[in-house]
């Protein structure tokens, strides 16, 4: 069917995200995989609009017949801005941590902040 | 570095396959053909909502009208960003200023002629958001890449110089504080507030769907400016780009 | 129109609140003075007859977002009011940033509007404003741990935020909508369907990130015990609700009772352990909002009506009395300087008497010593709980909740110096208030009849018998301390476990 090869890949790219915010250490690429976590569901959404032979929403008279489901692609305009705004609040944090820690390795700054942490925990 | 632990890997990658199996079998079998494909609204729905609204680009007619709330919470998102950014870098003090390496003269030259091209192409995008693709998001991002080409090319200094800091934050609030107003207004002529106020027109030209022209300009325009108000302050805080 | 027009003024009032210095705090009078007066407007409304719906823009309900002013709706939005004065109040002589005051009219607003909304994408978005509004908040004073802390608290909020966006995929491939009501009706007609549980499991496994459950929120007790008093006090009041209201929104559509059950019963009892032995007094408030979440899940799960009203109540009156807890143990930590409990027992003469009144009603309100806050929800919501066994679980979390609480005891037993601020002292009334007077506050919420179970006998024997259990194995335990497993809270293991929580929903969704 017309939009499920879309959602195949955007299931297999949030796995690949999710893979990357698992295993990969830095904290840049885990931001970037969870930027690729958000962009998949944003195109699994959109997929599912997608219809055979479809043409684009914009409908001018004469109309066409079938055209592609507008309403995930302009749910998807609030899901984008919202996620380049996380991004780039989360890479300002990353700046300020990389400031005081020198380093963008979680587990190095997981160590240092449990060595600052209060003996009483 | 060590070697993250034997479970760890097996659960990651066993739990995250099974992750993707479950989904993708949620999508395809459950339901022959995806029973949303035909119970989702037909095309004379969606000629019935463009006709309504004015504009002919039905996801500008539904994110900028039916579904106004969403986007108006999500240009909050986007302000709270950029006050964010600058209230962090901030703290961090100014950077000493860091001798940027001059472009070519081509790479400036070029600057400055594609400048002016970019920043229109950007304006005719969000000013035919309702009649074609494109929109207030869209025709700002284009804009602000602009800048971002000049501050590049030209350096920030020069870029600067032009959009000042007052003016920049002013605009970049005022234009947030419009689009709430122009939400809001209706409710002076009587109407639900964040309706569509202007008359709908004819549909194809730009003077048609209302307040949705109001509110592409608006958008693109607080994207223009928030995007560069990003980019000086990380440029102020760290050094050049 | 109310409900549109009150967060909508938040927002005006948020975003003028940046243009102004000196008079943001004045701003936020005003703004708690309006959203009063909408507010009780809205109450009235109810109050007439049927709770005030409203379509966004005038369009009809398929298409636009529907807001619906339910019972339910207006108390979680009149907490949220309530907690924005104990806040204003309370940070009324910090030197505080426009920014701040900005964040705040945000983080109410947004509430107001969650409370409200029956429309998945809606609340998807504001669940992220949400989201984004207090990782700022707690990276607000820009220390290393806050920032540190509140990066772990926004990526593993924006993964469970992709998971519900996933949920709204396989809603809209399924229903063709993405209003609640269209969504319920298409279920029941058709409850088997695979695609319901799945879609469950995804919705209910992103806003359970948000929610305070114990194994998707492993960010909270380092995100809430190190940020500014304030915003734990706005986190675990407020913030965590509203997670819990969506999920109880949800709880009407999807069949998702066996499920929330269990995982009340696992958060209540896996917080409880965790807060028995951490000695940071704030580490242990964190500990034990996790754990206080259980009781609301195993309300909504239960089914029954006085069960859930019973839940929704104790939602307040946690809102309350947590937020109250917060304030006191903030000032206490700053005026000790540090929030190790066995330090602040050594310095307790120095805590003020105010602190000291206001820790012991918190105290008393949460481990449910009647006729406070906590006893008389818990009264409500052990009505509805007919299986000996859901009783058995919510007697148990009280049990735990007394064992971890009577630590604190030494500290409120001494002779206090010193004085507290007058806008301090006039939070701690405001919300002390609210925890001592709540039996006539619950009769806003919860309808007279069910209420009479908060003077039946045996709901009196089981608090003071939990308290007194609690007491003594608190004795029983205090110089056998324990290790408990760390690695959780690191954010790889967090994500991994925040995926077995999903696989954990969508098996026990099987059974439903």
């Amino acid at each position: 069917m017309a939009g499920l090869n879309g959602v195949t890949i955007s299931i297999l790219l949030f796995g690949i995200g999710l893979l990357g915010v698992i295993f990969r250490r830095d904290l840049v690429v885990k931001l970037l995989a969870l930027g690729l976590i958000n962009s998949a569901a944003i195109l699994c959404l959109v997929s599912l609009g997608a219809r055979p032979d479809g043409a684009p929403p914009i409908l001018v008279p004469p109309t066409a017949t079938a055209i592609v489901d507008p309403l995930p692609q302009a749910i998807v305009l609030s899901a984008i801005v919202i996620n380049f705004a996380i991004l780039a609040l989360a890479l300002v944090f990353v700046m300020l941590l990389v400031e005081r820690y020198h380093t963008t390795d979680s587990h190095r700054i997981e160590r240092e902040t449990a060595a600052e942490e209060e003996p009483w925990d | 570095m060590r070697r993250a632990p034997i479970g760890l890997i097996l659960a990651g990658f066993g739990l995250t396959a099974a992750f993707c199996v479950v989904v993708l079998l949620g999508f395809g079998f459950s339901a022959p053909q995806g029973a949303g494909v035909e119970r989702s609204p037909d095309v004379d729905r969606w000629i019935e909502v463009a006709r309504q609204t004015g504009a002919v680009n039905v996801v500008s007619a539904i994110y900028l009208d039916a579904r106004l709330f969403d986007t108006l919470l999500e240009v909050l998102v986007f302000a709270v960003a950029v006050l964010g950014v600058r209230f962090y870098l901030t703290a961090r003090g100014r950077a000493e200023p860091v001798e940027s390496i001059p472009e070519s003269s081509v790479v400036r030259v070029a600057a400055n002629i594609l400048l002016p091209l970019i920043l229109l192409v950007g304006i005719y995008i969000t000013v035919h958001g309702h009649i074609s693709p494109g929109g207030g998001f869209s025709g700002g991002v284009i804009a602000g890449s602009g800048l971002l080409l000049a501050a590049i090319a030209l350096g920030t200094d020069a870029v600067a110089a032009r959009f000042s800091r007052r003016l920049s934050d002013r605009l970049e609030w005022g234009a947030l504080l419009g689009i709430l107003l122009v939400a809001a207004v209706p409710i002076l002529f009587g109407r639900a507030p964040l309706s569509n106020l202007l008359p709908a027109g004819i549909p194809g030209r730009i003077g048609s769907g209302g307040s949705i022209l109001l509110y592409n300009g608006l958008i693109g325009l607080k994207v223009f400016i928030g995007s560069w108000v990003i980019v000086r302050h990380f440029v102020d805080h760290r050094g050049d780009i | 129109m109310g409900l549109i027009l009150l967060p909508l003024v938040r927002f005006l009032f948020g975003g003028l609140s940046i243009a102004s210095g000196r008079t943001s705090r004045l701003f936020g009078v005003l703004a708690l003075a309006v959203d009063a007066v909408l507010l009780a407007r809205l109450a009235l409304a109810l109050a007439g007859g049927a709770p005030s719906v409203l379509v966004v823009g005038g369009w009809d309900g398929g298409l636009g977002i529907t807001l619906v002013g339910d019972r339910i709706g207006l108390t979680f939005a009149a907490l949220a009011w309530g907690l924005g004065v104990a806040v204003v109040l309370y940070t009324w002589k910090d030197a505080l940033r426009p920014y701040f005051f900005m964040l705040l009219h945000l983080l109410i607003g947004a509430s107001y509007v969650l409370v409200f909304t029956r429309d998945l994408f809606n609340a998807y978005v504001i669940l992220e404003l949400l989201t984004l509004a207090s990782f700022l908040l707690v990276g607000y004073e820009r220390r290393p741990r806050q920032i540190w802390a509140s990066l772990r608290y926004l990526i593993l909020c924006s993964l469970g935020m992709s998971f519900f966006l996933l949920g709204i995929a396989v809603v809209y491939y399924h229903t063709g909508s993405l209003d609640l009501a269209e969504i319920s009706a298409q279920i029941a007609a058709d409850p088997g369907s695979a695609w319901v549980r799945l879609a469950a499991s995804l919705l209910i496994g992103g806003v359970a990130v948000k929610a305070g459950i114990f194994l998707f929120s492993l960010w909270l007790p380092a995100a809430h015990a190190r940020a500014m008093p304030a915003v734990s006090a706005l986190l675990s009041g407020l913030v965590i609700k509203m997670g819990v209201v969506q999920l109880f929104r949800l709880s009407e559509v999807f069949p998702v009772g066996l499920t929330f059950t269990v995982l009340g019963m696992t958060t209540g009892l896996l917080g409880i352990v965790y807060a028995v032995q951490t000695y940071d007094v704030k580490k242990l408030l964190a500990f034990s909002t996790l754990s206080q979440i259980g009781y609301l899940l195993i309300g909504f799960g239960a089914g029954t009506a006085a069960a859930r009203l019973g839940a929704l109540d104790y939602a307040v009156a946690h809102g309350l009395f947590k937020a109250l807890l917060f304030l006191a143990v903030g000032e206490a930590s700053r005026i000790v300087g540090t929030s190790d409990l066995r330090a602040l027992i050594l310095n307790r003469n120095s805590i003020p008497t105010a602190t000291r009144v206001a820790l012991i009603v918190g105290t008393l309100g949460i481990v449910g010593m009647p006729p406070l806050a906590g006893f008389a929800a818990k009264a409500v919501l052990g009505s509805g709980l007919h299986p000996t066994a859901f009783h058995a679980a919510v007697a148990l979390i009280s049990v735990g909740t007394a064992v971890s609480f009577a630590k604190i005891l030494p500290l409120l037993a001494a002779r206090s110096s010193g004085r507290s601020a007058w806008n301090h002292i006039a939070a701690y009334s405001w919300l002390g208030g609210g925890v001592v007077l709540f039996l006539p506050l619950s009769a806003a919420i919860v309808p007279r009849s069910l209420l009479s179970a908060t003077w039946q006998w045996p709901a009196y024997v089981e608090a003071f018998a939990a308290i007194l259990v609690g007491l003594g194995l608190h004795r029983l335990l205090r110089n056998r301390p324990f290790q408990l497993p760390r690695r959780i809270f690191c954010i790889e293991e967090g994500t991994l476990v925040v995926l077995a929580g999903f696989f954990l929903v969508y098996i026990l969704l099987q059974f439903a």
